[in-house]
C-alpha cells in the first residue's frame, strides 16, 4: 500500500479523526484517480474520503498542512536581513551564521539532527512540547547565540546593535519553526490514548477546577453522553408505545374486507413524558456545575423530558423561555452574564428564593413532577424555609438535591444541607461530569 | 453501463464546465468530489447550511447526464413501505375475488383437507410476486435500466432505524425483500444524500459515503453565481449585493441568507430597476432574504453602515 498515504492516515487517527479500513481504501482509490501532483486536488480528494464532519474537516486541514509541508524556514530566505553581510562578530557562532545567511537547507538539517539527538520520536503528550522544543534549541546552539546577542548589545556600536536586532528577529523565527516541527512530530507520534486519557481525566475532574480551554472538549464529551442517552431511550420509547392487539377495533376495521383480518389494529400504550422542574443556584461557587447540568438536560430529546428551569441567587426567576429561544450554549452564556434578566446577584438567599417560588411557581410542581435542586445550601445564616421545601416535596413525585460540595462539608458553617435533607428523596454529590451523567441517566431511567 | 457517461465525467474540470452549462457553479472541491463519487461508485453525503445548493447538485447531475432524478424526501416516521416497496393490497384482494371460482375448483376437486392445503401452497407465492409489488423511490432507482440519480433528501430528518435500513442499499446497491429475495441494481444509480445536520448521522452511514461539506460561497464564487443565474444584472450591482449579503452573514442572526435568497434578491432588484444599493432600496427589500422579525431588526439597525461598506468595497 501507498506508504505516504498510510502514514498520513495514521497521523489523522492520532489527531482524533476516526478512519475505518473501508475509508482508507476509498482514499487510496481517490489518490489513484487524482494523483499527487496537485496539492489542492489531493486535498479535495482526501477531504471527500476521510473526514466526515465539519470538526473533522478542520482537523484534517490542519494535519494536511502539517504533513504535506516541508517548508520549514521558508521565511528565512525571504527575510530582508539576509541580504546584509554579517559583521565579523557573528561568524563564530554557526547558528547565527546560518540564520543571517538564510541558509534554509542547513537550518532544516541542523534541526532534524538536533531532534534526533533529543529523541523527539519519544514525545507522547502535548504537555511535553515546550520541553522538547527547548532541548532541540539547546542542541542547535541557541545558548551560544543568546550570549552573542548580549555581547553585541553590550558593545553599543550602531552596527552591532542593528545586527543584534536582526538576530533577535531570526531567533523568534527559529523558535517558531522548531515549535512547529515538534508539534508535527507530536501529531505523528501521539497514540490515540492521549485523547482518551484527557477525556477520562475531564470526566472525573472537579468541574469548578477546569480551565476555560477544556470547555470545548467537555462540550464534545457531553454531546457524546447525551447522544447515547437519547439513542437508548428513543428506541425504547418506540417499542414501548405499541400495545397488544385491539381485537374489537381490528374486527370493525376489517369488515370491509369481508371479515378477512388484513389490517390488524393495536392498542396504544400512552407513554408519560417526565416533567422536570430544575431550580439552580447560580451564585459563583455553583455556576460552573449549573452550566454543565443545563447543557446535559437541554441536550436531551424534547420527547423524553419536559423541563422548566428556574435560577436563583438573591431572588428567583423562571428562565425556561430563554432555552426555547436560543441554542443551549448561547442560553447558558446569557444566564452566566445575567444581562437583561431580573435576577439580583447579591448574597445567596434561599429564604427569599424559596418564598418567590412558593408565591409564583408552586403550581408547576405536580404529582408527575421531578424537582431537581442544584445548590450548595449555603444560606448566609438566613431563614432556611424548610416548610416550603417540605410542601414541594409533598406535591412532587420526587425531589432530588444535587450538591456540588463533597459530603463532609454538608451541614458545616452556614450550610443548611442537614435541615433540608429530610425533605429530599435523594441527595447526591455532583461536581464531575461523571456525577452529572449518573444523575441524568437515573432521571430518564425511572420513567420507562 | 456507467461507461456511457465516462466522457462527461472524465475530469473534475470537465464536470465543472458541464455543471456550469446547466447553470450550477461548482467550486473546485465540489467538482473533485463529484468526480470521485462517480468513479468510485460511492454514495455522496452532502452537508452544509440550508440553501447552498445541496439538492441542486443532485438535480444538476441528473440533468447533465440526462438521467431520471428519483427523489426521496425524508421525514420523521418514514419507513420502508414508503421508501422501498409495498405490496399492492388492493390488487391482491381484487385478484383473489376474481379467481375465487378457479380456486374453488382447484381445492374442491381434491378430497382431503390436507391435500387441498398442499395444493394451495403451490399457488400462494403468485400473490407475492413482482406483479404485485409497488416500487417506491429506492427500489425504483435500482430498477432503472439506464441508471438514475437517486437523491435522498434531508436524511437527518428520518429516524435512526431508517438510516440503518439504508445501509444495505448504500454499500451493495441491493435490497432484500423477504418474499422475493434480493434485488440487485440493474445499473448502479448515482446516489446523493443531503443533510442539514439537525442531528449527528451514524458512523456506519458516514463510513459508506464520500463526504462533501458545502459552506457559504466565497464572494468571488457568489458573484459568479449571480452573474450566471441572473443574467440581466449589472456588474456593479452584482458586486454590491454580494458584498452586502456576505457581511450580513457575519452578523449574529437566526438564519443567515442562503445563496438561493441572494439570487431571489438579485432578481427583485432587477425588476425594480435598481442601479445601485442604497439604504432605502435595501430597507424595502430586506424581507426577501431575511425571514425573521428579529433578524430584520438587527440588520435595519446597521443598515446605513452595511450599505455604505458594501458599496465602497464593491467599488475597489
Amino acid at each position: 500500500m501507498d506508504r505516504i498515504l498510510s502514514d498520513f492516515i495514521v497521523s489523522l487517527r492520532h489527531a482524533g479523526v476516526r478512519i475505518s479500513v473501508s475509508e482508507t481504501l476509498d482514499a487510496l482509490h481517490s489518490v489513484r484517480l487524482v494523483g499527487y501532483e496537485d496539492r489542492e486536488s489531493l486535498r479535495d480528494a482526501l477531504m471527500a474520503a476521510l473526514p466526515k464532519s465539519a470538526p473533522e474537516k478542520e482537523i484534517f486541514n490542519r494535519c494536511f498542512d502539517h504533513f504535506f509541508s516541508f517548508d520549514y524556514f521558508a521565511d528565512a530566505k525571504s527575510s530582508p536581513d539576509a541580504q546584509q553581510r554579517p559583521v565579523s562578530l557573528a561568524a563564530d557562532v554557526p547558528l547565527s551564521r546560518m540564520l543571517l545567511n538564510g541558509d534554509q537547507s542547513a537550518l532544516v538539517m541542523a534541526m532534524r539532527e538536533a531532534a534526533r539527538a533529543a529523541n523527539l520520536t519519544d514525545i507522547q503528550f502535548f504537555t511535553q512540547r515546550s520541553l522538547y522544543a527547548l532541548r532541540i534549541l539547546d542542541r542547535m546552539g541557541l545558548p551560544a547565540m543568546d550570549g552573542q546577542i548580549q555581547a553585541m548589545q553590550a558593545t553599543g556600536s550602531p552596527g552591532a546593535a542593528q545586527q543584534a536586532a536582526a538576530l533577535e528577529k531570526a531567533r523568534t523565527m527559529l523558535m517558531d519553526n522548531v515549535r512547529r516541527y515538534v508539534e508535527q512530530q507530536l501529531v505523528l507520534n501521539t497514540p490515540t490514548a492521549t485523547e482518551n486519557i484527557l477525556s477520562s481525566y475531564l470526566r472525573h475532574a472537579k468541574l469548578s477546577m477546569l480551565e476555560q480551554q477544556h470547555f470545548q472538549d467537555i462540550h464534545v464529551i457531553i454531546q457524546r453522553m447525551v447522544k447515547r442517552l437519547n439513542d437508548l431511550h428513543s428506541r425504547r420509547r418506540k417499542t414501548a408505545k405499541r400495545g397488544q392487539l385491539d381485537f374489537k377495533k381490528t374486527l370493525r376495521k376489517n369488515i370491509t374486507y369481508q371479515g378477512f383480518l388484513f389490517d390488524p389494529k393495536w392498542k396504544k400504550r400512552k407513554v408519560e413524558r417526565p416533567d422536570l422542574v430544575v431550580i439552580c443556584d447560580i451564585s459563583r461557587s455553583v455556576m460552573r456545575t449549573v452550566r454543565f447540568l443545563l447543557m446535559f438536560l437541554y441536550g436531551l430529546n424534547k420527547a423524553i423530558v419536559r423541563i422548566r428551569t428556574f435560577i436563583f441567587c438573591s431572588n428567583l426567576i423562571e428562565i425556561t423561555t430563554i432555552f426555547d429561544e436560543y441554542p443551549v450554549e448561547v442560553a447558558v452564556e446569557k444566564i452566566r452574564l445575567g444581562a437583561d434578566l431580573p435576577i439580583l446577584m447579591g448574597r445567596t438567599d434561599y429564604d427569599q428564593s424559596f418564598r418567590d417560588f412558593k408565591t409564583n411557581h408552586l403550581g408547576s410542581v405536580t404529582r408527575k413532577t421531578t424537582v431537581l435542586i442544584l445548590g450548595d445550601a449555603r444560606n448566609n445564616y438566613a431563614e432556611a424555609q424548610t416548610g416550603i421545601l417540605k410542601s414541594m416535596y409533598e406535591r412532587s413525585k420526587r425531589l432530588i438535591w444535587l450538591n456540588p460540595e463533597t459530603p463532609s462539608f454538608w451541614g458545616t458553617g452556614d450550610s443548611e444541607m442537614k435541615k433540608y435533607a429530610p425533605f429530599c428523596s435523594m441527595i447526591k454529590e455532583c461536581n464531575t461530569l461523571h456525577h452529572l451523567e449518573g444523575v441524568v441517566t437515573s432521571l430518564v431511567h425511572r420513567h420507562h | 453501463m456507467r461507461t456511457l457517461h465516462d466522457e462527461k465525467f472524465s475530469s473534475p474540470e470537465a464536470i465543472r464546465q458541464g455543471f456550469q452549462e446547466q447553470g450550477f457553479i461548482a467550486s473546485r472541491q465540489i467538482a473533485t468530489t463529484a468526480y470521485l463519487a462517480y468513479h468510485l461508485e460511492k454514495p455522496l453525503l452532502v452537508e452544509g447550511p440550508a440553501g447552498v445548493g445541496k439538492t441542486e447538485l443532485a438535480k444538476t447531475t441528473a440533468a447533465y447526464l440526462d438521467l431520471p432524478l428519483i427523489r426521496l424526501q425524508c421525514y420523521e416516521g418514514l419507513d420502508e413501505s414508503k421508501a422501498l416497496y409495498e405490496w399492492k393490497y388492493g390488487k391482491q384482494l381484487l385478484y383473489t375475488q376474481l379467481l375465487k371460482d378457479k380456486l374453488d375448483s382447484i381445492i374442491n376437486r381434491e378430497n382431503g383437507f390436507a391435500e387441498s392445503i398442499d395444493k394451495l401452497h403451490r399457488y400462494d407465492d403468485i400473490f407475492f410476486s413482482r406483479h404485485f409489488l409497488e416500487p417506491r423511490p429506492l427500489l425504483k432507482a435500482l430498477q432503472q435500466e439506464e441508471g438514475a440519480v437517486l437523491l435522498v433528501d434531508e436524511i437527518d430528518k428520518s429516524d435512526d432505524e431508517f438510516e440503518a435500513f439504508l445501509l444495505e442499499i448504500l454499500s451493495d446497491f441491493q435490497v432484500s425483500i423477504p418474499e422475493i429475495g434480493t434485488i440487485h441494481a440493474v445499473t448502479k444509480p448515482i446516489v446523493f444524500l443531503t443533510s442539514n445536520n439537525t442531528r449527528e448521522l451514524s458512523e456506519a452511514l458516514k463510513r459508506r459515503c464520500l463526504h462533501l461539506f458545502i459552506p457559504f460561497p466565497e464572494p468571488a464564487l457568489e458573484r459568479n453565481i449571480i452573474r450566471i443565474r441572473v443574467p440581466g444584472i449589472s456588474e456593479k450591482l452584482g458586486r454590491q449585493l454580494v458584498a452586502f449579503i456576505q457581511s450580513v452573514r457575519k452578523l449574529d442572526i437566526r438564519k443567515a441568507p442562503s445563496v438561493s435568497e441572494t439570487i431571489d434578491w438579485a432578481r427583485v432588484l432587477l425588476i425594480l430597476h435598481g442601479e445601485e444599493l442604497n439604504p432605502d432600496l435595501v430597507r424595502d427589500t430586506l424581507n426577501i432574504f431575511l425571514k425573521f422579525e428579529e433578524d430584520i431588526a438587527v440588520v435595519t439597525e446597521r443598515l446605513h453602515q452595511l450599505t455604505t461598506n458594501a458599496v465602497r468595497s464593491a467599488g475597489d
